[in-house]
């Protein structure tokens, strides 16, 4: 009893110590001109779909949920936001090649169209971050569009 | 021993709190320092996501950052968005007349390697020819290289990198779509530089959801690598160089 007493205290110290462990935030409050939205004229439905199921990691502003100020949550977060801005950042879209934005266009249509974008394991908790149907060929039409335009 | 658990979960509550409180601050420092810079960007020519300060250099590849244009506001609601005229680069000609260069041998058999890899459905095949490709890019000598070329073949190399990187991490069916675009910067590379192989320019009508793709091959018999073994002499040779 008394060593599950003292492991438990371990437990709790370890718990409140990481807390102190600082955090990167992805929250720029500005947005760049480079921003995929600025760059593209987006229509606002496809921007508030964008916005909900992509810009969480694919951008450098993150809406955090609640329980991102917990650790180890949020080391969690961190890495997978890193991850995510590696592969694509909309907040820095202009910077991309013409080259590059094609493909990344490219690859943004067939991970929609594969559901292996936005990931399991966000919409999990993000429930709205789901793309329905309607949503997905929205995208993908105006994403053909802007394309064949160019 | 409860009195002393409630205690902690205050502490843990009020630490966490704090926490955030801290993390706030920081973030507006943050996000002030990045607005401060924002009026001159230096980006990396070969890696636009590096940015920094003007004598910085790149953290990927040690190059100089360079200046890059700050866009105006007033021009931020056109139609058609903005249009970076020297870098039309895309999808270019292959002309017969080709410049007869050995430097790009190396990025040329690795990509062949990946083709084969694929034409052979092996996804271990294709793996280890983007590694290779990977290796022929960092070592291809850019110093021969100037101005429009030189800023050309960085944006063709950053890109084939990026597909040769994500078809060492995946499976086939998402391999093949890299090994599409990829197969866009190879096609323009030998437009750019040329290439003393014989190359043949083939297409497969069928490829990137029917609406038809290229690719290069050292042979001239059809092998397809979009289907592979499912349909393996689908395409036709478009162009042969040298």
């Amino acid at each position: 009893m008394k060593i599950s007493k003292i492991i438990l205290l371990i437990l709790l110290i370890v718990f409140v110590g990481i807390q102190f462990v600082p955090t990167k935030r992805n929250q720029s409050e500005s947005v760049p001109n480079t921003d995929f939205m600025i760059v593209n004229n987006v229509p606002n439905n496809i921007k508030a779909t964008l916005q909900t199921s992509c810009y969480d990691c694919h951008s450098n502003y993150t809406s955090y949920p609640w329980y991102n100020t917990v650790q180890p949550v949020a080391w969690i977060l961190e890495n997978h936001i890193e991850e995510g801005k590696a592969e694509l950042n909309f907040s820095k879209w202009d910077n991309y090649s013409k080259r590059r934005k094609k493909s990344k266009l490219k690859s943004i249509i067939s991970q929609i169209e594969d559901d292996k974008m936005p990931l399991s394991s966000y919409t999990l908790i993000h429930k709205d971050a789901i793309l329905s149907n309607e949503q997905k060929k929205d995208i993908i039409d105006w994403i053909n569009k802007i394309e064949t335009n160019k | 021993m409860k009195k002393v658990i409630g205690i902690l979960a205050v502490v843990i509550l009020s630490v966490t709190v704090s926490c955030k409180d801290n993390k706030q601050e920081d973030q507006k420092e943050e996000m002030h320092n990045e607005m401060s810079e924002h009026e001159t960007v230096y980006a990396c020519p070969m890696h636009p996501e590096i940015t920094g300060k003007e004598g910085d250099k790149c953290s990927k590849c040690g190059m100089d950052l360079e200046a890059v244009e700050a866009h105006d506001h007033s021009e931020m609601n056109h139609e058609d968005g903005h249009d970076h005229g020297n870098s039309e680069s895309t999808e270019r000609e292959i002309t017969q007349n080709n410049t007869k260069n050995n430097a790009t041998s190396a990025m040329l058999d690795a990509y062949f390697e990946i083709k084969n890899g694929l034409v052979a459905d092996s996804k271990e095949k294709a793996e280890n020819g983007a590694t290779s490709l990977l290796a022929a890019i960092s070592k291809f000598d850019m110093s021969k290289l100037s101005g429009e070329t030189h800023k050309e073949y960085m944006e063709i190399a950053e890109s084939a990198k990026e597909h040769a990187e994500h078809i060492i991490k995946s499976p086939i069916d998402h391999q093949r779509e890299h090994f599409e675009a990829l197969s866009t910067d190879i096609t323009d590379l030998v437009a750019l530089l040329g290439t003393d192989k014989v190359v043949y320019q083939d297409f497969c009508p069928m490829a990137n959801n029917n609406k038809g793709a290229n690719w290069l091959s050292e042979v001239k018999e059809i092998k397809n690598p979009y289907f592979g073994s499912k349909m393996l002499k689908c395409g036709s040779v478009k162009k042969q160089i040298n």
